[in-house]
């Protein structure tokens, strides 16, 4: 039991930091009032710095890409990390030909549903019942669809060329869930941030806005809630007991509603506008929050896991 | 960073099992469900600490000098895990191996030591903590339980409520403030110069025989003989009973709740309690029910994040490490865990709180509600995390 990353991870950690201090993982309005800014430069930056060949490292492993993966979602900026860090070194393990990255991911979606990343993917995993697909996207294969939510968009128009994969979709789906548990501690964390930030600055009523009680109890409440989803999505990516990793998705998801209620209430109008970033962080929640089934199927998985009948 | 055991802790865990597996008599269930401050656990304690001590299973994490074996802090930890997973079978001798026993022998006087040490070690003694007050809760430092310099002596007069374990201790570790006489007071500066605030406050190693202490029990939601009002009236005491100085107690306080904060790992409780509900509503075919196996995933969850921000406190701990605001964190979630498994039971197995039900979730439920009130408000903790974690402006006055 060691909470504190070793040297390993904390050489990682604050490379991984610069990057995201970076202008390429900056705020930026996006243009045309977009609700979301893809950023290929950050995603460039990441992966021409290694960063997502982690999981893969016996020295590092899937703890460190679920870290990573939930640091570069607290970023404003977007970059495609929980796929190629966690599930792509499985994939290319079980006999993926080539799987360029940024990587989108079909797992529980109803047929047609939009998909986060697919509109800027170059390889897509499908991960179903019967089996675990793999297909590198062609120019055309994928249409951007517009979204409410924080995330490019997109669906595909063209059925690409599968390729099985020799992994149980039970241990891809694992490794699934914990990207999307990272990135929704990640995004959540990234609000907070952002919100605590701006509490600490705003004045009404002759005080910082941070100072009545009602909001830092509040706060503090999330606060706590989002630091158990963080260790329970690190603790999921060390694949120790099969209950985890819905344990750790379905409790983010859990959380998050009330979570992203309370970032919005305290940022008040300014959280309302695309001048300000706090919808990036809220809306990939907000997508993440359903994401295979949402909170309620996924706490069901875990107990089912956790409580096996005998 | 890895969140496995080692082969180490592993079959520490195992040996504490099979002790307890072999030494927990067929009537325990029974005796549980009274609760740690029962006449029944307590009395069993009395005979079960002996056997845990002679196991070296009671102190192990003290120094070999005063009865233990210089154990490291995660042995200690998963010690009190599986004791109350188990029901605490401890009683009320949980406080002595987690804190009490260390603050003596940290603050206390050689005479102090060798009298109240050795019981400790051996399984026998029953302490209670004379802390809050009809005044002062969750605001400890506003106590008014007055001690007055006599000579030798001191004179305690006042009134503590909410005393666990009053009704059959021996010794209290009592808080008082004191007024007047030549060591009175004036230790702290400022406001607190003239025997206000926390430099005033010092703490009294009280037998509970003495004349002047009067106890009655509080009938609670939470266990038989497990709250009291304690009134002193003319206590008096030779000032060797006073641990450290006057002005050292708030120190002294200090130390001792940080060691008290994540002492008991409730969550461990809730989870076992959990894992018997849900067996119960699988064995009638309610569990089918995915409402229902959502709501038990839920209540799991959040004993496992308590889980594993308590088990970051014990870390920093073992790495020597001072408290910070992670122990505030965690004590947040586990009063949130422990409600869950509580409001879980409550609404889908209402029949396990009724006749003979299940005993275990019964005894769980009344420790389980008092999670976010004993040691301090929950919302205190919430204040604390705005400070010291989130760096929040203080709230204007």
């Amino acid at each position: 039991m060691r909470f504190q990353p070793d040297e390993d991870l904390s050489a990682l950690l604050s490379a991984l930091d610069r990057v995201l201090r970076s202008d390429a993982a900056g705020w930026r309005v996006a243009p045309d009032h977009a609700r979301h800014a893809w950023s290929p430069a950050l995603d460039a930056q990441l992966e021409a710095s290694g960063f997502f060949e982690a999981a893969a490292e016996p020295s590092l492993g899937p703890v460190a890409a679920a870290e990573l993966t939930r640091r570069v979602a607290g970023a404003p900026a977007l970059a495609e990390a929980g796929a190629s860090a966690l599930l792509r070194p499985l994939a290319l393990a079980a006999g993926a030909p080539d799987l360029p990255r940024p990587l989108a991911v079909t797992a529980g979606t109803a047929p047609g549903a939009a998909i986060p990343f697919l509109p800027v993917a170059r390889a897509v995993l499908r991960i179903a019942p019967n089996g675990v697909d793999a297909a590198a996207l062609a120019p055309g294969d994928a249409a951007t669809v517009p979204s409410l939510f924080a995330y490019p968009m997109g669906r595909l128009v063209r059925e690409p060329d599968w390729t099985r994969l020799s992994v149980s979709p039970d241990a891809a789906l694992a490794r699934w869930r914990v990207a999307l548990a990272a990135e929704l501690a990640g995004a959540l964390q990234g609000g907070l941030d952002a919100v605590v930030a701006h509490v600490t600055e705003r004045r009404q009523f002759g005080r910082p806005l941070g100072s009545f009680q009602g909001v830092q109890h509040r706060l503090a409440a999330t606060a706590a809630r989002v630091e158990g989803a963080r260790l329970l999505a690190l603790r999921a990516a060390q694949d120790l007991c099969p209950a985890d990793a819905p344990e750790a998705l379905g409790h983010a998801q859990r959380i998050a509603g009330e979570a992203v209620y309370d970032l919005h209430q305290f940022m008040g109008a300014m959280g309302l506008t695309l001048e300000h970033p706090l919808h990036r962080w809220t809306y990939r929640a907000r997508w993440l929050r359903g994401a295979l089934g949402g909170a309620e199927a996924n706490l069901a998985a875990a107990a089912d896991l956790r409580w096996a009948a005998a | 960073m890895h969140f496995d055991w080692t082969d180490e802790d592993r079959a520490y865990r195992a040996r504490i099992r099979d002790f307890l597996a072999r030494e927990l008599p067929a009537d325990w269930p029974a005796i549980q469900r009274e609760g740690p401050g029962s006449k029944a656990q307590t009395d069993f304690s009395r005979e079960f600490c002996p056997r845990l001590a002679a196991e070296g299973l009671l102190v192990p994490h003290w120094p070999a000098a005063w009865g233990g074996a210089d154990r490291p802090t995660w042995e200690h930890f998963i010690l009190g895990e599986e004791m109350w997973a188990a029901g605490e079978p401890r009683g009320a001798q949980y406080m002595n191996v987690n804190w009490i026993g260390p603050t003596l022998m940290r603050f206390g006087s050689p005479e102090q030591q060798a009298r109240y040490i050795p019981p400790m070690a051996g399984g026998t003694a029953i302490w209670c903590q004379g802390f809050s007050e009809p005044g002062a809760g969750s605001d400890l430092a506003a106590l008014r339980t007055r001690a007055e310099r006599d000579g030798d002596d001191y004179v305690i007069n006042g009134t503590k409520i909410w005393t666990s374990y009053a009704g059959l201790a021996d010794t209290c570790f009592l808080l008082t403030r004191v007024v007047g006489g030549a060591e009175g007071g004036g230790q702290g500066g400022g406001k607190d110069a003239k025997g206000g605030g926390k430099s005033a406050i010092a703490i009294f190693l009280a037998p509970m025989d003495s004349p002047g202490i009067e106890v009655r029990p509080i009938p609670s939601l939470i266990g038989q003989g497990d709250i009291h009002e304690v009134f002193f009236t003319d206590l008096r005491l030779p000032a060797s009973a006073r641990l450290g100085e006057e002005g050292q107690a708030w120190s002294i306080i200090s130390y001792a709740l940080a060691n008290e904060r994540v002492g008991i790992p409730r969550y461990e409780m809730g989870a076992k309690a959990l894992a018997q509900m849900v067996a119960a509503l699988r064995a009638e075919g309610r569990f089918a029910d995915a409402a229902v196996r959502a709501r038990a995933g839920a209540a799991s969850a959040a004993c496992e994040a308590a889980r594993l921000l308590v088990y970051r406190v014990v870390d920093d701990r073992a790495r020597g490490l001072a408290p910070g605001p992670e122990s505030n964190i965690a004590r947040a979630a586990v009063v949130a865990a422990e409600h869950a498994v509580a409001d879980f039971g409550m609404d889908f197995l209402p029949e396990a709180f009724a006749g003979d039900g299940l005993p275990f979730a019964q005894a769980h439920h009344e420790r389980a509600i008092v999670a976010g009130i004993a040691a301090g408000a929950a919302e205190i903790q919430l204040n604390l995390i705005a400070s010291r974690h989130l760096n929040l402006p203080r709230e204007v006055a």
